[in-house]
C-alpha cells in the first residue's frame, strides 16, 4: 500500500514538474520576442530592458528554465507589467474567494448528487426518468446562463440573496449553486449507475433480511460502496469547479481569481495568466492526488495488498 | 496684469445646487429630495461604480472613470464652476502676465496632504515638474507641454514660465490629472497606481484600504479645510465614510441599488432607469456634457479608402445617427453635430442639423468614388476589393452601451450604403502601438481635458491620433487648432476653435455621435449629490450627507 | 481518469432492451408503437439534429431575416407574427440571429473536437506502438494536460493568441486531446497484440498494410462515438468562452455572444435571451442522448 502511494506522489510530482516545463515551453515556442510577449503589449522606456533583466534573458536557454522552475517553486511568479506589480501581491487576496466559492460549489454538488442517486437509484421507472431528465438539463446547461436566470429570479425580483460580492454567506449561496447545479447533474448520473449495481450484490439482500430500513440502508452502506468509482472522478470535478468559477464570478460580479484573470486575459497579461493556471494545475494535481490516496486508504481490497 | 481669459473670483465659496437648463424633452431630473432639513454630519455611503481603476494615480490614469474616484482624495490649484469660471482652490489667487507667458499662484496656506506633509510651494513645484518629466511617463505630462520652467518664488507662491503662451493651462490647472499629491507619496513610484494610503493628497476622503476587485474605502479628512471655490460648505466631509463597490455589470449595479444594498450608482443601463427616475425612495440625476468631447468616431484620413473624401462623406451621413442613438440610449443623451460636448462654451452651435442622414447622396458619392461593384454578401466593391474600414475599440474603453451602438451603424451603413464597417476589440497595448504607427483606422472615444482647444489638440490635431503619420495630415486643422491654443484672447480662441470643428466636420475627419453624460441614481435618503463642471463626471462626495431611512 | 457522461440519463431516455412487458400479440402496429415509445428519446434527438442539420445547410429557407440588419427604431419588440422570436435592441430578428448562430457556435464546436480527435489520435498511436519511452513521455503529457481546469487552459491558449473564433476552437481543442489520445492509446495496444494483426504479419502483410487495414480501423473504430458525446461539451465550453468575449466578436450571431448580449435587458426583454439559450442547451442535450445510445449499442456489440 505504502509503495503504491509513493508511487502516486513522484507522478503527481512530475505532472506539476510538467505542467511548469509545458508553460514554459509554450512561452518560449510563441512567435514574437519573449519581452514583447511578456510586456502585453505594453511599452514604455526602460520596460523592457527591466523584463530581461527580471527574467534573465540573456543568460542561456537551459539556465533560463532552471531558474524559471527555481522561481515558481518558491511562489514567485514574477511580475504583472500591465499592473505594475508582483504578480503574487495581485493574485494574494484573489485566491480564497474562489476557493470558498470551488468547495462550497462542491460539497453543494456532492449533497444533491447523493440524494437524487439515493432516491431514485433502483425505484419507479417515472421517478428515474424525471430524475434524468433534469440531470440531462442541468449537465447540459451553461454555467453562466444558469447564474443569469438565478440572479434575475432570487436577487432581483424576490430580493432573497444580495447581488454581488464576497461579505457574508449569503453572497456565496447563488454563486455556488449555478455552479454545483450542472456539476451535481453528472455525479447523480455516475452515482446512480453505481448504486443500481450495488443494489444487485447478495450483501443488500443479507442486510435488507435483518430488517434495515431501505433509506438507512441505502446511505449507510450501498452510498459506501457506490462512492468509490465516484470517487475516481474527483480530479475531473475540482478541475471543472476552478474553471467554472472564473465564470461564475462574472456572471455575479464576485471577486476573485476568475475577475483578474478575465482582465488580465484581456490585456494580454501574460505573467498573470500562466500564474493563475499554474496555481490551479498545482491545486488540481495536489487534490486528485489526495483523493487517489484516501481510495487506497479506503478500499479494502487495495489496502490489502 | 490681468487675467485675459475667465475672471479671477476672490470670493469665498458659492453655494451651487445642480441646476442645468436643457430645453425639450431631454430634461435633467433635479434633484428630487428637497432640501429642507440641514445638512448633518455622520454616516457612510456606499457607491456602485462601473470601473476598478486601473491606476489611481490621477496624474497617470487615463481612464476617465478613474477620476471619480481619485477626485475623492486629490484636489487641484484651481476649481471651476458651473459658469465655466475658474475659482481659488489651492491657489487662493493668481495672475497671468499680458503676453500669456507668465503664470504666479499664491497657494493657500496651512493646507497638510494626508502623510502630515505641508503643501507649500516646493511640493506645487515638484508635482509640476515630476508630470513633466517624461522619465515618469506620466499621461498628463502632455498638458503642461507650453510649461518651460517652474519656480518657487516665495515659500506659498509659485511662477511658471511658458515656452509659448497656452490658453488652456488654468483649464488644465483645475482638472485632477494635474491635482497635487504629497511629494513623499509621489517618490514611491509605480505603487501609488494600485491605492492604499501610499496615494496621499489632500482631498476630503483619505484612502483607507483597497481590496481588489471588490471595494476600496475612504475615511474623512478631518483636517478638511480647504473646500473648492464652488463647494457647498466649507470644513470637513459631512460622511464618516465612503465605501466604493467595483460592479461592472449593469444589472448587477441597478439590482444592487433597488434591493438596497449599495446607496448610490453611477452608469445606468437607459433601460434600467425607469427603475429609479420618478420612484419613491430614489433619485435620478443627469450630469452635463460639457467637459468630455463627444462620442466620436476619429477617422484616419491618412489611409485608403478613408483619404477619399467622397467615402469619407458617405460614412458620416449613411446612417440615421439620431434614430440610432435614441433607440440604444431612450432619450438620456443628446446626437451630437461636433466632437466639442454641447455645453461646452466653445461649441459651434451652426454645426446643429448641417449634416447628417442623407443615404441617397451617400449612395452617390459612393459611386461617383467608383465603388459600384457589390460583392456576395452585398457589399460594394471596386477593383475587387471590398469598401471596408475597421473600428479598432480598445478593451479596457468599452463602456456604456457604445458597442452596441456602432454595431447599429454598422447594421445601418451595411443596408444602406453597402459599407463594411468592421468593429474589433482591441487590447489598450495594441491601440497605443497602432497610435505610435499611425496605422488605426477608426478609433471611437470620448476625452476628457475640458478645454476645447487643448480636446481638439489631443484627439485630431497634429499630436493627437494622427500624429504618427501627422505629415499626411490636414494643414489647415492643424492650424486652427495650434493658433487656438496660443490664442490669448478669448473671442480668438472661440473664433478658432469654432472654425476647427467646422472644418474636421465639414471634411468628415470625424463622425460624433452622442454627447455623453454622467448619470447617477441613488436612494433618496442621500443628499447633495451634484456633478462636477471640470469633468462632467459625479463631484467628491464632500458635500453629500444622509438623512435618516 | 473516466470522464462523467450523462449516460444514465440517455439509457432511459433511448434504451430499447426495454423492461416494459411483451407487446399483445399479433398487433403489428402496437409493436411499432411500442417500439417507437422506447425510441423516444433517440428519435426526438434525432429529430432534433436533423433540423439543425437544415438550419446549417439553408437557414435562409427558414427565416426572410437578415441576422445582422435590423430597424433600430423597431427594437426589443415581444414575439409577434412577423418576429416569431421577437427583436433585440438593435431590432435584429432573433429567430434568424438564432438560426444562423447554429453555424457559429457548431462550426467552433466541431472544430474543436476535430482537433482533439486528431492530434488525439496520433499521440495515441504513437503512444501504442513498442517504445517504452515514447509511450510514457506521451502518457505524461496527457497528465500535463489534463492538470490544467479546460477553462483555465483555454484562456492562456487565448492570451497567447489572441481572440477569436479559431482560436477559441484551438484553446477548447486542445483540452480535449487527452481524452482521445487515451483511447485510442489503449486501444492500439490492445490491437497490436490481437490475433488478426499477428495473423497479417504471418501471411507476409507489410508493416504499412497491416497498420491501415488492420489496426487503425480497429482503433479509430470508438472515436465517432466517444466524439459525439464529446460534441455537446465542446459546445458549451465554446459558449462559456464567447460569453466571456473571447471568441467571436459582435455582431457575429453565435450564441454564446447573443447571450453576452441579452444580459443587459434581460429586466425589461427575455426573449433574447431565452431562445438562444434554449437552443444551445438543446442541442448540447440532443449530442449527449445520441452520442450515448450510439455508445451502448457499441459497447453491446463489442
Amino acid at each position: 500500500m505504502w509503495r503504491r502511494i509513493l508511487s502516486r506522489l513522484s507522478t503527481s510530482l512530475m505532472v506539476a514538474w510538467g505542467s511548469v516545463t509545458f508553460a514554459f515551453l509554450a512561452l518560449h515556442t510563441l512567435p514574437g520576442r519573449i519581452e514583447d510577449i511578456l510586456a502585453g503589449d505594453l511599452d514604455y522606456p526602460g520596460l523592457r530592458e527591466a523584463i530581461a533583466t527580471e527574467w534573465g534573458l540573456n543568460r542561456s536557454p537551459a539556465e533560463q528554465y532552471l531558474d524559471f522552475l527555481l522561481r515558481i517553486a518558491s511562489g514567485d511568479f514574477g511580475t504583472s507589467y500591465v499592473l505594475r506589480q508582483p504578480v503574487g501581491g495581485v493574485l494574494g487576496s484573489q485566491v480564497m474567494p474562489t476557493v470558498q466559492l470551488a468547495l462550497a460549489a462542491g460539497l453543494l454538488a456532492l449533497v444533491l448528487a447523493v440524494l437524487a442517486a439515493s432516491a431514485t437509484a433502483g425505484r419507479s421507472r417515472s421517478a428515474r426518468a424525471l430524475a434524468a431528465l433534469l440531470e440531462l438539463l442541468f449537465a447540459s446547461t451553461p454555467v453562466f446562463w444558469l447564474g443569469i436566470l438565478l440572479l434575475m429570479a432570487f436577487s432581483f425580483s424576490l430580493r432573497w440573496f444580495p447581488v454581488s460580492g464576497a461579505q457574508g454567506w449569503q453572497a456565496l449561496v447563488l454563486p455556488s449553486v449555478a455552479l454545483a447545479l450542472p456539476t451535481a447533474g453528472l455525479l447523480a448520473q455516475v452515482l446512480r449507475d453505481s448504486m443500481e449495481k450495488t443494489l444487485e450484490q447478495p450483501f443488500v439482500v443479507t442486510i435488507r433480511s435483518r430488517g434495515l430500513g431501505e433509506w438507512p440502508l441505502r446511505l449507510r452502506h450501498v452510498l459506501r460502496h457506490a462512492a468509490l468509482p465516484a470517487v475516481t472522478l474527483g480530479g475531473w470535478l475540482i478541475g471543472g469547479l476552478l474553471g467554472g468559477a472564473v465564470i461564475t464570478e462574472k456572471v455575479f460580479g464576485r471577486p476573485g481569481l476568475g475577475t483578474v484573470t478575465l482582465n488580465a486575459v484581456l490585456s494580454h497579461d501574460v505573467p498573470v495568466v500562466l500564474a493563475v493556471v499554474l496555481m490551479a494545475a498545482f491545486i488540481h494535481v495536489a487534490a486528485s492526488t489526495l483523493l487517489d490516496i484516501l481510495y487506497v486508504l479506503v478500499d479494502p481490497r487495495l489496502k490489502a495488498q | 496684469m490681468a487675467s485675459p481669459i475667465g475672471s479671477v473670483s476672490s470670493s469665498r465659496g458659492i453655494s451651487i445646487t445642480l441646476l442645468f437648463l436643457v430645453a425639450g424633452f431631454w430634461s435633467v431630473s433635479a434633484m428630487s429630495a428637497t432640501q429642507t432639513t440641514t445638512p448633518k454630519s455622520g454616516g457612510q455611503v456606499t457607491f456602485g461604480v462601473t470601473t476598478e481603476p486601473v491606476c489611481f494615480n490621477p496624474q497617470r490614469s487615463e481612464q476617465q472613470n478613474s477620476f471619480i474616484l481619485s477626485r475623492n482624495l486629490v484636489d487641484s490649484l484651481l476649481a471651476k464652476d458651473v459658469s465655466g469660471r475658474f475659482l481659488p482652490w489651492l491657489a487662493r489667487e493668481w495672475t497671468v502676465s499680458a503676453d500669456g507667458r507668465i503664470y504666479v499662484f499664491k497657494l493657500r496656506e496651512g493646507v497638510t496632504f494626508h502623510d502630515g506633509t505641508p503643501l507649500d510651494a516646493e511640493a506645487v513645484k515638484f508635482n509640476l515638474d515630476f508630470v513633466r518629466d517624461k522619465a515618469n511617463t506620466n499621461a498628463a505630462g502632455q498638458l503642461l507641454q507650453a510649461v518651460e520652467h517652474v519656480e518657487a518664488t516665495a515659500s506659498h507662491e509659485v511662477t511658471l514660465h511658458l515656452a509659448k503662451p497656452d490658453s488652456a493651462l488654468l483649464e488644465s490647472l483645475a482638472s485632477i490629472r494635474l491635482g497635487i499629491l504629497s511629494p513623499k507619496s509621489l517618490q514611491s513610484g509605480d505603487r501609488l497606481c494600485s491605492g492604499g494610503p501610499a496615494l496621499a493628497g489632500s482631498g476630503p476622503f483619505k484612502f483607507e484600504s483597497y481590496v481588489r476587485g471588490q471595494s476600496a474605502s475612504f475615511v474623512r479628512n478631518d483636517a478638511y479645510n480647504w473646500a473648492p471655490g464652488y463647494a457647498a460648505h466649507q470644513g470637513p466631509a459631512y460622511l464618516d465614510r465612503l465605501i466604493v463597490r467595483f460592479l461592472p455589470e449593469y444589472s448587477v449595479r441597478a439590482g444592487a441599488l433597488s434591493s438596497g444594498q449599495v446607496d448610490v450608482i453611477e452608469g445606468i443601463q437607459p433601460t434600467d432607469i425607469g427603475l429609479f427616475k420618478d420612484q419613491p425612495g430614489f433619485q435620478f440625476i443627469i450630469g452635463p456634457s460639457g467637459a468630455q468631447t463627444s462620442f466620436t468616431l476619429n477617422v484616419n484620413y491618412t489611409i485608403p479608402p478613408a483619404t477619399d473624401i467622397r467615402v469619407r462623406r458617405a460614412l458620416r451621413d449613411g446612417a440615421d445617427i439620431a434614430a440610432l442613438v435614441d433607440s440604444v440610449y431612450l432619450g438620456t443623451v443628446r446626437r451630437a453635430w461636433s466632437n466639442i460636448a454641447p455645453d461646452n462654451p466653445f461649441y459651434d452651435k451652426s454645426l446643429d442639423g448641417s449634416w447628417g442622414k442623407n443615404v441617397e447622396q451617400a449612395n452617390r458619392l459612393l459611386d461617383e468614388a467608383g465603388w459600384t461593384g457589390r460583392d456576395s454578401e452585398g457589399f460594394r466593391t471596386r477593383d475587387g476589393q471590398r469598401l471596408a474600414i475597421e473600428v479598432g475599440y480598445p478593451q479596457p474603453f468599452v463602456r456604456d452601451n457604445r458597442d452596441i451602438l456602432i454595431q447599429g451603424l454598422q447594421a445601418q451603413l451595411r443596408k444602406n450604403l453597402g459599407f463594411d464597417l468592421r468593429l474589433r476589440f482591441i487590447t489598450g497595448g495594441e491601440w497605443a502601438q497602432q497610435k505610435e504607427k499611425g496605422n488605426w483606422t477608426i478609433y471611437p472615444n470620448t476625452y476628457l481635458p475640458a478645454d476645447a482647444a487643448q480636446e481638439l489638440s489631443a484627439n485630431i490635431g497634429e499630436q493627437g491620433f494622427i500624429r504618427g503619420v501627422a505629415d499626411k495630415g490636414d494643414k489647415e486643422l492643424f492650424r486652427l487648432i495650434n493658433d487656438a491654443l496660443q490664442a490669448t484672447s478669448q473671442d480668438e480662441k472661440t473664433r478658432l476653435v469654432r472654425a476647427a470643428q467646422r472644418r474636421a466636420v465639414d471634411q468628415a475627419f470625424i463622425v460624433p455621435l452622442f454627447s455623453a453624460n454622467y448619470q447617477l441614481a441613488a436612494r433618496d435618503t442621500v443628499h447633495g449629490l451634484s456633478f462636477e463642471t471640470q469633468l462632467d463626471s459625479p463631484s467628491n462626495f464632500h458635500d453629500v450627507w444622509l438623512t435618516a431611512k | 481518469m473516466s470522464e462523467a457522461t450523462p449516460s444514465e440519463a440517455a439509457t432511459l431516455l433511448s434504451d430499447p432492451s426495454g423492461r416494459t412487458g411483451p407487446a399483445a400479440p399479433g398487433a403489428a402496429i402496437r409493436r411499432v408503437i411500442a417500439v417507437l415509445w422506447q425510441w423516444k428519446g433517440f428519435l426526438a434527438a434525432g429529430a432534433f439534429l436533423l433540423l439543425l442539420a437544415m438550419v446549417l445547410a439553408t437557414p435562409h429557407l427558414l427565416t426572410a431575416y437578415d441576422p445582422l440588419e435590423g430597424d433600430a427604431l423597431a427594437g426589443l419588440r415581444a414575439p409577434n407574427a412577423t418576429h416569431p422570436f421577437g427583436t433585440d435592441r438593435l431590432g435584429r430578428d432573433v429567430l434568424a440571429r438564432t438560426l444562423y448562430g447554429a453555424r457559429y457556435s457548431l462550426s467552433i464546436g466541431f472544430g474543436a473536437t476535430a482537433i482533439s480527435v486528431g492530434f488525439g489520435v496520433l499521440l495515441g498511436i504513437a503512444g501504442g506502438q513498442k517504445s517504452r519511452l515514447l509511450d510514457e513521455t506521451i502518457c505524461r503529457l496527457f497528465d500535463v494536460i489534463s492538470s490544467f481546469p479546460g477553462v483555465l487552459m483555454a484562456l492562456l491558449v487565448v492570451t497567447f493568441l489572441g481572440q477569436g473564433m479559431l482560436n477559441v476552437a484551438i484553446a477548447v481543442g486542445v483540452a480535449g486531446i487527452p481524452k482521445f489520445g487515451r483511447v485510442v492509446r489503449a486501444q492500439t495496444q490492445l490491437a497490436r497484440n490481437a490475433d488478426y494483426v499477428t495473423q497479417a504479419y504471418i501471411y507476409g502483410r507489410s508493416r504499412a498494410a497491416v497498420f491501415f487495414h488492420h489496426l487503425l480501423p480497429n482503433v479509430l473504430l470508438a472515436i465517432p462515438v466517444i466524439a459525439t458525446v464529446y460534441v455537446g461539451t465542446t459546445i458549451l465550453a465554446v459558449s462559456s468562452l464567447s460569453f466571456l468575449g473571447l471568441g467571436p466578436q459582435p455582431p457575429t450571431p453565435e450564441w454564446g455572444v447573443m447571450l453576452a448580449e441579452s444580459r443587459d435587458v434581460l429586466r425589461i426583454a427575455w426573449w433574447p435571451g431565452v431562445f438562444p439559450g434554449a437552443a444551445l442547451t438543446l442541442t448540447v442535450i440532443a449530442f449527449t442522448v445520441i452520442g450515448n445510445a450510439l455508445q451502448r449499442r457499441f459497447e453491446r456489440r463489442g
